[in-house]
């Protein structure tokens, strides 16, 4: 199932299920912190109808980007707007927004959570949403809410199930 | 103001056709009143409204914006608070339809004299805010992004919305462009790589979008017969000494502007709501509605109307940014509105406009 070669992939049997698309560009980046966070990787990535991913740990701590296939439509960012550290935000609820060629889209929260970190070198390259929407173009860093488990809650969706999802539209 | 519409003296409208020196050739000598008059007689032809058409109330305004399909609407207010809270209200009340048949809607509007920047943009650095004031033009900070635009009674504001999945930043200028060149061949309009509209190398609309809750919208200015003579200077900030700044956030791409000229506000908005309604019609007719800030008015679009008009989303908003002035030797970081660092510290907390305001009392 892994033909990746790769030492790392070795670490990582249980996790191993989450990346059987590992060529598709909406996977997480396996190179970077929303990774390489902890040691073990992400138990969980999910993603959204509107297009944000969030990329969960064991310690409940979990980050949130907008996909490769969002990125590509929205072109070029040239500024991300991103909400207060501590800022407690709901499910649904907007994290903030990112503006590409005048449109100012809007980003929303995954799963219930509160903002610990947000990426600051997005300020001075919001380019790096484009290069990278899967790892260092990651928006927020966050701590889950109690009892929150991204794997029960309504809307979220694996990798394959979003990607069925870009088929139907176009 | 609108008992004027219906009172207008029932002169010919016409309109001089600006040939890109914008900046002096400008219809002279009218006074404010015969403004309104004609603006108000250019209201009445292009909407027909007459008393046949109703505006609506603000129950039947909320069934239609949450109803799936089609619409018209066009705003009788020149408000230009609330004409973006109404276009907000629409926009966020519109059903989403993941797939098949899209809620598209079209919305016209005309705002009284304001400057309108774009969401992440830092206002110092876009506009003259003495100037405005001084020349009775309202700032707002708008929801969506893009750049700084002026708007008087001369500039229609059309405003497209459909879902996310069909949204596409060019498309809806393109049937403009195309709707107008087949009326008038001799327009000669364009699209530049902005997505704006170009005529002779002179910008003549500029547009802007949103994207959010699966939806979207394009909204666009189309200067007409604006009177561009008035618009000048007021996007050239005149900020005392010598500002350096350094910004993150969106800036404006500066273009020179004409009117198109031979097109009266009245003739877009019919031209374009009878090619939207032929081109986008799937089984019934595509409505028309009216509405206004009074009958039309609900909670939610005061709210949006609030918001618009706070110190908080004016000017306590927008990017992060940096400011050096030499001359005072002041060195400025600004967060929110809020100076959070200084070379001199008894300025750290104040509000940036504030500031500004008082600028001469420090040396």
């Amino acid at each position: 199932m892994l033909r990746s070669t790769r030492l790392w992939t070795t670490r990582i049997p249980t996790a191993g299920k989450l990346f059987l698309r590992n060529s598709s560009s909406n996977a997480l980046n396996k190179n970077k912190l929303p990774f390489l966070y902890s040691s073990q990787g992400p138990q969980a990535v999910r993603y959204t109808t509107q297009h944000e991913w969030i990329a969960v740990h064991q310690d409940k701590t979990a980050f949130v980007g907008i996909t490769k296939y969002a990125t590509d439509a929205l072109g070029d960012a040239t500024y991300v707007e991103l909400p207060e550290v501590g800022t407690e935000i709901a499910q649904g609820e907007s994290l903030g927004s990112i503006e590409s060629v005048k449109s100012a889209s809007e980003i929303y929260q995954p799963a219930d959570g509160t903002v610990e970190e947000i990426n600051t070198n997005l300020e001075e390259n919001p380019g790096v949403v484009n290069e990278d929407p899967m790892g260092d173009g990651w928006l927020v860093k966050m701590k889950l809410g109690e009892g929150v488990n991204v794997e029960q809650v309504e809307g979220l969706m694996s990798l394959e199930q979003y990607e069925k999802t870009l088929v139907h539209d176009d | 103001m609108y008992e004027n519409m219906f009172t207008a003296p029932k002169k010919d409208f016409s309109i001089p056709q600006d040939e890109g020196k914008s900046a002096t050739t400008k219809k002279t000598g009218t006074s404010l009143q015969e403004d309104i008059n004609d603006f108000n007689k250019d209201l009445h032809n292009f909407y027909n409204i007459g008393f046949s058409r109703q505006v609506i109330s603000a129950s039947q305004l909320e069934d239609v914006v949450k109803s799936k399909g089609r619409f018209i609407i066009k705003s009788l207010s020149t408000s230009p608070y609330f004409n973006l809270a109404l276009e907000n209200y629409i926009f966020k009340n519109t059903p989403r339809v993941k797939k098949g048949f899209d809620n598209c809607r079209l919305l016209f509007y005309i705002n009284d004299k304001c400057a309108v920047i774009g969401k992440n943009q830092n206002l110092w650095q876009e506009v003259d805010h003495i100037k405005l004031k001084n020349n009775n033009f309202e700032l707002l900070r708008r929801f969506s992004g893009g750049g700084t635009v002026l708007h008087d009674l001369g500039n229609v504001n059309y405003s497209y919305l459909t879902s996310r999945e069909n949204f596409e930043t060019k498309f809806f200028n393109k049937m403009i462009i195309k709707w107008l060149n087949s009326f008038k061949p001799e327009l000669g309009l364009e699209l530049n790589d902005r997505g704006d509209i170009i005529q002779n190398g002179f910008k003549i609309s500029g547009s802007a979008y949103k994207i959010a809750g699966g939806k979207a919208y394009h909204h666009a200015t189309m200067l007409l017969n604006a009177d561009l003579e008035n618009f000048d200077g007021l996007l050239e900030p005149s900020l005392p000494g010598n500002m350096e700044w350094e910004s993150s956030g969106v800036h404006s791409v500066k273009s020179k502007i004409k009117n198109v000229g031979v097109i009266t506000p009245g003739q877009f908005i019919s031209l374009v709501s009878e090619r939207f309604q032929k081109t986008f019609k799937v089984d019934d007719n595509i409505p028309v509605y009216i509405c206004d800030e009074f009958k039309s008015m609900n909670h939610e679009i005061e709210n949006a109307m609030h918001t618009l008009q706070s110190n908080k989303w004016k000017y306590l908003s927008g990017p992060k940014f940096s400011v050096r002035i030499r001359e005072k030797d002041l060195k400025i970081k600004v967060e929110k509105g809020m100076i959070y660092d200084c070379n001199r510290s008894e300025l750290i907390g104040l509000e940036f406009k504030g500031f500004l305001e008082n600028i001469d009392s420090y040396t």
